[in-house]
């Protein structure tokens, strides 16, 4: 166990949002057993009233989930100076077998309830809140998601010792060698970063047919989906090496560093909302489309899919820009 | 966001609700700008001593040796720097001659130490600003210490040493090899113990592991561990005063909870007028966020300006007592700025978050609340 | 005006993160101003071999903290234990927390 400021802070937000969800659930499960918009019963009205409860704990946790990844992933860059081993994030979070985990859970966790604000602001614009008993199903898949992340951030702090000797990233992402990272690090570059250019390509195509037609958003979430996949790919394959202008450097972590110019934030933050807003705009698709929504629904679909196109252009575009304006040549 | 006119209306009215309960929410105010700036000037004044020994001390050296006899730390004999001389990638081995002083005068603890080349000659001193300033010693003054049989030994202070050294030099004094070995009656060919200097940092552990082997009873010190000591004590300390300060986070937290929660009977008329006046639930919902982030915003910039000021301006004054401890010498010292986006964002997780989060319930109970129940309580 | 608060509390909010950034500035000037000041600390520190800082004198295992070993809080006799302030305050250091190499 490390006492460190930002690890509390990790800590004790953690330990709050899990609470907070539970007691969500809690009214959530109320909801889906007994909620009927056409009664005008106590209940009923008692229900009615707790839904803005757990929109407001949900855009909260949102936020916070967003911001506590980059916080984590912040602490745990700091903290490389502790461990024998460790250059960057990347030892840090091999201290023990939780800290991948963690990361992982706070991106699925932030994408699922940025899905889920998605699908409640849709159902807020309905008079007779169609996706209600849907909104609240998703609420009991994502609470005990958290719990689970929050947990294991309590096991991956609690099995922090200093004395552990760690890999640094020089070792986890390179080629040639055993493991997820070495095994993404030794993709050809060029070929992955032509996959992701070409499945950004391919969003911006889709995106625009969904725009204009209204149709294919499932698909063009499952595509927003890749790009994200790729997207982390070609940052250790390819993106990263020139970054740093080091053929053999594959770090995804230290180009958050300051001496990248935080570029690295910029470069995740619009790949995760891009791909957050295209999962919305699949989910609504995916959606017994209501009758009440059928003025909106085609609007809000329009704004998450040129959101989220945006997005991926503009990662897209900072990637060349690495790329280019570096002096590596490979 | 703040071009919305429904925005700009509703923080209109949050400010003058807030205004017109001015005590119940100053009172909040005052305790959320102390909270923050206590914590943002525990972490700031960590964090420029962290910096700081981090950069100065990657100059230290790379291995230290000591031996070790019944668990205390004894001197070294000449002879184990042949021995450690002799691994390979050892560069240097330069014998480090220091040890601590008592002056029952000033009741303090002066750190003795041996510079490789002390130009000054026998007879000579160097002292750091702390002594020269407990002493009110000068430049060309005589000082003189004592033996251990008694003797004593005059010094003429060659120099003071720069008062902007004093985070590492405070408590300094710097004498011949002569004078040091004549004061402490320490036997030619033995030192306190010895540096080691390697120009390949990946060799260390290969290094000090031959060490132990040739040398068992000896103990290396790696400067990779000088410099994890530091970060890790001041990670430490600030968590430490952080959960220390815990109870006082979750003070404030059912002080907020109670201030969200605890409505007066005007403030539920005003409820209860609002709803009356076809204000929706989301509509004080959003009035009550901004009552959030009105409080947050303004205790959160305040604290930490305060803070700012506090540890880089007078170099963080409440903390000295704490510091000095009994310590009658102490460095005064002007800490190098070290504050960035991370300690920021830290605080924010620390304060903001919860006090957000914590307030969300009671803000929601209110908005609920339906209107006749209110008029009629 | 008809949002004369609305407009107070902007600006002030405006103040006051401008004094925070104007703090953060200051910050960075004092980092540049004072670069030759810190290089001669580290150089002291090479010249005379230090391996610490001298922020806790009260006691010779706090004063040279990355050289404590285990057994010095119990120098004195061995039911000694420490009893410094600054022994509160400094912690133990990782090196002693973990296991012996």
């Amino acid at each position: 166990m490390i006492l460190n400021p930002a690890i509390i802070a990790l800590a004790v937000s953690a330990f709050i949002i899990t609470l907070m969800l539970a007691y969500a659930s809690f009214f959530g499960l109320r909801i889906i057993r007994h909620w009927d918009i056409t009664s005008g019963s106590e209940l009923q009205l008692r229900l009615e009233r707790s839904t803005y409860l757990i929109s407001v704990i949900l855009s909260n946790v949102l936020v916070f989930q967003l911001a506590s990844l980059f916080l984590f992933i912040f602490t745990a860059d700091r903290m490389h100076t502790l461990f024998v081993g460790a250059m960057c994030a990347a030892g840090t979070l091999k201290v023990n077998a939780f800290g991948y985990p963690v990361l992982a859970f706070k991106a699925a966790n932030f994408l699922l309830a940025f899905v889920w604000l998605v699908i409640n602001s849709a159902d807020l614009r309905a008079s007779d809140y169609p996706y209600t008993k849907i909104k609240y199903s998703l609420l009991l898949v994502l609470a005990p998601l958290v719990a689970l992340e929050s947990a294991m951030l309590g096991l991956y702090v609690s099995g922090l010792s200093p004395d552990v000797i760690t890999s640094c990233c020089g070792t986890l992402f390179s080629e040639g060698k055993q493991g997820v990272g070495s095994g993404l690090a030794s993709f050809d570059p060029h070929a992955s970063l032509a996959v992701f250019i070409g499945l950004v390509c391919m969003a911006c195509a889709l995106g625009a047919y969904a725009y204009l037609k209204g149709r294919g958003h499932v698909a063009y979430s499952v595509v927003s989906l890749a790009v994200l996949v790729s997207g982390i790919v070609a940052m250790i394959s390819c993106i990263s090496p020139y970054v740093y202008e080091l053929p053999t450097h594959h770090c995804p972590f230290c180009v958050l560093q300051a001496e990248y110019g935080y570029t690295g934030y910029v470069f995740y933050l619009t790949l995760l909302i891009g791909t957050g807003s295209g999962l919305g705009a699949g989910a609504l698709g995916m959606l017994r489309p209501a009758e009440s929504l059928s003025t909106v629904l085609p609007a809000v679909l329009r704004g998450l899919v040129a959101w989220s196109a945006v997005m991926f252009a503009a990662n897209a575009g900072i990637t060349l820009y690495l790329v280019g304006s570096s002096n590596l040549v490979m | 966001m703040f071009t919305g006119h429904r925005e700009r209306n509703i923080l209109e009215f949050t400010l003058s609700s807030l205004l017109r309960r001015r005590g119940k929410h100053l009172a909040l105010v005052v305790i959320y700008t102390a909270l923050v700036f206590l914590l943002a000037s525990v972490m700031f004044f960590a964090g420029s001593i962290r910096e700081e020994a981090s950069i100065v001390l990657r100059s230290s050296p790379e291995i230290i040796l000591q031996k070790m006899i019944a668990g205390r730390q004894d001197l070294v004999p000449m002879r184990y720097a042949e021995v450690a001389e002799k691994i390979r990638g050892v560069q240097r081995v330069s014998p480090r001659l220091w040890g601590y002083y008592y002056s029952p005068a000033t009741k303090s603890n002066y750190t003795l130490m041996v510079p490789d080349n002390f130009s000054y000659g026998d007879g000579h001193i160097v002292i750091g600003n702390g002594i020269a300033r407990v002493m009110s010693a000068a430049k060309g003054d005589r000082i003189s210490l004592l033996s251990p049989e008694g003797d004593p030994l005059t010094f003429i202070i060659a120099e003071v040493m720069d008062s902007r050294s004093e985070l590492i030099s405070s408590d300094l004094m710097l004498v011949s090899e002569g004078d040091f070995r004549e004061l402490f009656d320490m036997p030619e060919g033995y030192v306190t113990d010895l540096a080691l200097s390697v120009k390949n940092e990946k060799e260390l552990s290969t290094i000090a592991r031959k060490l132990s082997e040739l040398l068992p009873g000896t103990r290396p010190v790696l400067r990779d561990e000088i410099l994890r000591t530091y970060d890790a004590v001041f990670n430490w300390r600030a968590g430490l005063m952080i959960t220390l300060l815990g109870a006082s986070v979750f003070a404030f937290a059912i002080f907020a909870w109670d201030r969200a929660s605890g409505l007066s009977a005007e403030e539920r008329r005003e409820i209860g007028i609002l709803k009356a006046v076809g204000w929706e639930t989301s509509d004080i919902i959003l009035m009550k966020f901004w009552e959030g982030a009105v409080i947050s915003l303004s205790s959160f910039l305040m604290g930490m300006v305060f803070a700012y000021l506090h540890v880089y301006f007078t170099s963080g004054a409440l903390f000295w007592p704490v510091l000095k401890g009994w310590s009658v010498l102490y460095p005064e010292f002007r800490l190098l700025p070290h504050v960035d986006l991370y300690s920021i964002f830290t605080l924010f997780f620390l304060t903001v978050v919860p006090y957000t989060l914590i307030t969300i319930i009671p803000s929601w109970r209110t908005a609920t609340m339906d209107p006749d129940e209110v008029m009629r309580a | 005006m008809r949002h004369k608060k609305a407009e107070v509390f902007l600006i002030a909010t405006a103040v006051m993160a401008t004094l925070l950034c104007l703090c953060l500035l200051h910050g960075r000037v004092q980092e540049n101003l004072r670069a030759d000041e810190l290089a001669k600390r580290s150089r002291m520190v090479e010249e005379l071999m230090l391996t610490d800082l001298a922020l806790f004198m009260e006691a010779r295992y706090t004063r040279h903290l990355s050289l404590a070993d285990r057994h010095s809080a119990f120098q004195d006799h061995p039911m000694s234990l420490e009893h410094f302030p600054a022994g509160s305050l400094a912690g133990p250091p990782p090196h002693l927390t973990g296991v012996e190499r």
